[in-house]
């Protein structure tokens, strides 16, 4: 009976495997993917992307409390359901081609020779029958992994993982590498746009040795951090913190200037959602008009700087800044004064509503004689000299590189204000505000006068990152303003982990960098963001970078225990 | 009216109540749930209000924390009437409460509950805690030690002080909120039903800390309670409201004798 139950939820995971693979497949994400190459010749993205399915659901499955032959079984069962499936789709497909494409445009008679390995030369029948294998194969393999000891299974995710990132940072790392006179090196790498099989191989191998020995390592370095006496673990962090700063100060240098304009990119998105961390991931306010600060702050700063705005003005950029910071965070509190009664989605509703006001009024008719209506306002001068300037070691800086720097200082400014935050006073009354507003107000803190602290500081923030962005600009115009701005920096913070400082860092990057590397596929951006972000809601909730807080606390409260402290009731009496 | 005479108890009535409330009610569109209701509160005394589910305990409970300002009548703290201040002007002046359902901040760790207790005696501004100014570490060093010391005080270890306190079981949740409470320094402490959902054990543990809070560091405690076991062994003085009247006054014994109480009250059980 339960033999019989379990097989048949097996082959229900198989079947919804399936269905995601066709679906994969029908949009043209397996397709358009399959131009870019993992291994030359051997491996595309593509394929690579319609293996992950079976692969996954088959380490799942395999990954219930069975005995090890039953749980290899299911993963057959999964692979061979969700195989015979995407089989039966190609064959269907094929029946009807081409009239199948007034339903799916994407399914082509390439798509189909690409499914059913017709550059093989194989029959569809024979496709079909390959496919069915290679899915039962995936998802078997998948099942051993799971079954396998820890250090294996790691050994294939460290292996795997570093052959698809040396892979994708291919456009980036070869022509650095030409740069720095290392073409043998990167002859040897890379063969057309993949890897070649000869470093593929090179490449798995290291990946394993690194990822079996990175536990190991980061033990012994850790224990050893912890026996050593705190002038030198604090002197290693100083260190640690200053090859991160010497790191970001070459980066343009060295990356070159696409990639520098991706960097930039990521920046934006790292300050904003520092910014908006404050008000959502600390004070529990659900923020969905946050746009309306970057706008605020960039409008202002055209206002003041630009020589031909309404003002006339034309004052210089660091002048100006602190104008503006000032303005935008009373903006924050003439928004944040209304709705502080609100709470959770009525809250959300109202500032999704504000955002559009924002937005709505930028480009309107009625304030075009200031804002410059659709036109916007122009000529905003660069933040540094004419956008050329010279920066020791760097020598010049030109182009993207330009805002880089000041934008690489603004971030690291916001997040040591959001560090210090944190573990203050304040940043506790907010947390406390998040999780039970009642409670905190019972406990002494002023709900009111936290919740437009928070307001305001997320607008300074924000406003910071619009002054940057009118600046790189040159201009700015309303159409850059919209909802999409307000929803991805929330994806950023939600993603990365509420109230986490390194999580907004990682998911500006996975969020901002990773399409901006895989540009060619720009059609399903916001197709994997949705994937993504369901995925990591599921498996993750907390996100990527959980809040450290904890971690932080739980080494001083090792750090308490070991020095001694005696308690004696009559000290706590207090002022009584 | 009902019965005073029981009022002056032991203590010398000479000194003045820590918290005297007059003639509240407090109507919610038409329905009473507290009715001129006079209550008092003497210094460094534990005392209990009882009464049966519904009586309006929770509602006058609320209204000494300031979460509902009453329709009428006056809260005098320490000579100050708080009847109409907001709850967190209220905690500032020394009154800290619990709650019936726990009610802790959950995403929050153990030692962060309490530090964030201490918020009405801190000082630190966010401006100062950016530029790392005005003694803020020491003081933030200062509030975390005696974090610590409450946890270790009501009995929790600081091997929990990082977990979230969600993750505490039901009896260390239950003293981590009366830590949060301690924590800012309060001279009055309000306790929603402490012992609701614990066993006969652990709630005898639970009366005799409370007991040892008002010995150890001088407090003042109103319970609330609708088992009147309970409250028998540590608290001198009882007030029971029913229907949202005050029905009696006294000490123990004489609550447990008074006719009314038992018609009220316990009658049901007493004559079954």
């Amino acid at each position: 009976m339960t033999r019989g139950l379990a097989l048949r939820s097996a082959i229900q995971a198989g079947l919804i495997t399936g269905v995601v693979m066709v679906y994969l497949v029908a949009v043209g994400l397996a397709s358009a993917f399959a131009r870019r190459e993992v291994v030359t010749g051997f491996l595309s993205l593509g394929h690579l992307m319609l293996a992950i399915p079976p692969l996954a659901v088959g380490y799942i499955v395999a990954g219930r409390p069975l005995p090890t032959s039953r749980r290899l079984a299911h993963a057959l069962t999964v692979g061979l359901a969700a195989g015979v499936l995407f089989a039966a789709a190609f064959l269907a497909a094929e029946a009807l081609s081409p009239g199948i494409r007034t339903v799916l445009n994407r399914v082509s008679a390439a798509l189909l020779v690409f499914v059913g390995f017709g550059d093989l030369g194989l029959e569809p029948g024979a496709g079909a029958l390959l496919n069915v294998a290679i899915a039962t194969g995936l998802a078997l393999l998948g099942g051993l992994v799971r079954i396998a000891p820890v250090p294996v299974r790691r050994a294939v995710v460290g292996a795997a993982t570093a052959v698809l990132v040396l892979s994708m940072v291919e456009p980036f790392l070869r022509p650095r590498l030409l740069q720095f006179a290392l073409s043998g090196l990167a002859q040897f790498i890379y063969r057309s746009h993949g890897l070649s099989m000869a470093s593929a191989a090179i490449i798995l191998v290291f990946g394993a040795l690194l990822a079996v020995a990175w536990p190991g390592m980061r033990n012994s370095a850790s224990s050893r951090l912890a026996s050593a006496d705190p002038g030198t673990r604090s002197m290693l962090r100083w260190l640690a913190l200053l090859v991160a700063i010497a790191f970001l100060y070459t980066l343009p240098a060295i990356s070159g200037s696409f990639l520098t304009q991706v960097l930039v990119l990521v920046g934006f998105y790292v300050l904003l959602g520092l910014g908006l961390n404050i008000v959502v991931g600390y004070a529990g306010l659900l923020d969905l008009g946050y746009v309306a600060f970057y706008a605020v702050g960039a409008y202002f700063t055209a206002l003041i700087t630009s020589p031909t705005s309404a003002l006339g003005w034309g004052l210089n950029f660091w002048v100006a800044l602190p104008i503006v910071v000032l303005l935008s965070a009373m903006v924050g509190l003439f928004i944040g004064a209304p709705v502080l009664r609100l709470r959770g989605d009525y809250l959300a509703i109202v500032t999704l509503g504000f955002g559009e006001i924002a937005r709505v009024l930028l480009g309107s008719d009625a304030l075009k004689p200031w804002l410059g209506g659709p036109n916007g306002i122009l000529s905003v001068p660069f933040m540094l000299g004419d956008g050329t300037y010279f920066l020791p070691i760097v020598g010049k800086v030109t182009g993207p590189a330009a805002t880089y720097f000041p934008l690489m200082g603004f971030c690291i400014l916001a997040a040591f204000v959001a560090y210090r935050l944190k573990y203050s006073r304040t940043g506790r009354a907010w947390n406390a505000m998040r999780e039970d507003e009642d409670v905190a107000q019972a406990t002494g803190i002023s709900t009111v006068n936290y919740k437009l602290l928070a307001f305001a500081m997320g607008a300074a923030v924000g406003c910071v990152g619009g002054a940057i962005y009118a600046t790189h600009l040159q201009g700015v115009v309303p159409g850059g303003f919209d909802l999409l701005v307000s929803i991805t920096v929330l994806a950023v913070v939600v993603l990365g982990g509420m109230g986490s400082i390194a999580g907004v860092v990682v998911g500006a990057f996975a969020l901002i960098g990773t399409p901006e590397l895989l540009r060619e596929f720009a059609e399903y951006k916001l197709l994997v963001y949705g994937a993504v972000l369901v995925a990591v809601m599921i498996l993750r909730p907390e996100g990527l970078i959980p809040d450290a807080s904890r971690r932080a606390e739980l080494e001083e409260a090792r750090e308490i225990e070991q020095g001694e402290l005696k308690v004696e009731y009559d000290e706590i009496t207090g002022d009584a | 009216m009902t019965t005073t005479d029981a009022e002056p108890t032991m203590d010398a009535a000479a000194e003045r109540p820590l918290l005297v409330a007059t003639d509240v009610t407090k109507a919610f569109e038409g329905l009473v749930a507290n009715r001129e209701i006079d209550f008092n509160i003497p210094r460094n005394s534990i005392v209990a209000i009882i009464g049966p589910n519904g009586a309006g305990k929770t509602t006058f409970f609320n209204q000494l924390s300031g979460v509902y300002h009453p329709t009428s009548g006056t809260i005098e703290f320490e000579g100050i009437d708080i009847s109409q201040m907001a709850p967190h002007v209220v905690a500032g002046l020394g009154v800290a409460r619990t709650y019936q359902n726990i009610r802790l901040f959950q995403n929050m760790t153990v030692i962060n509950n309490v530090m964030v207790g201490r918020h009405v005696r801190m000082h630190g501004q966010w401006y100062q805690a950016i530029a790392g100014l005005g003694g803020i570490r020491q003081e933030e060093e200062a509030t975390r030690r005696r974090a610590f010391e409450l946890l270790e005080l009501v009995g929790i270890s600081r091997r929990v002080a990082a977990e979230l306190s969600k993750n505490l079981p039901y009896g260390d949740q239950r003293r981590l909120e009366i830590a949060r409470a301690l924590a800012s320094d309060p001279k009055l402490l309000l306790l929603d039903e402490p012992t609701a959902g614990m066993n006969p054990g652990e709630t005898r543990q639970m009366t005799d800390f409370i007991g040892r809070l008002r010995r150890e560091l001088g407090l003042t405690i109103l319970l609330i309670e609708h088992d009147m076991k309970v409250v028998m062994g540590v608290s001198e003085r009882i007030t029971v409201l029913d229907y949202g009247e005050k029905i009696a006054e006294g000490t123990p014994a004489e609550i447990r004798a008074n006719p009314r109480v038992i018609e009220a009250y316990l009658g049901k059980q007493a004559t079954a």
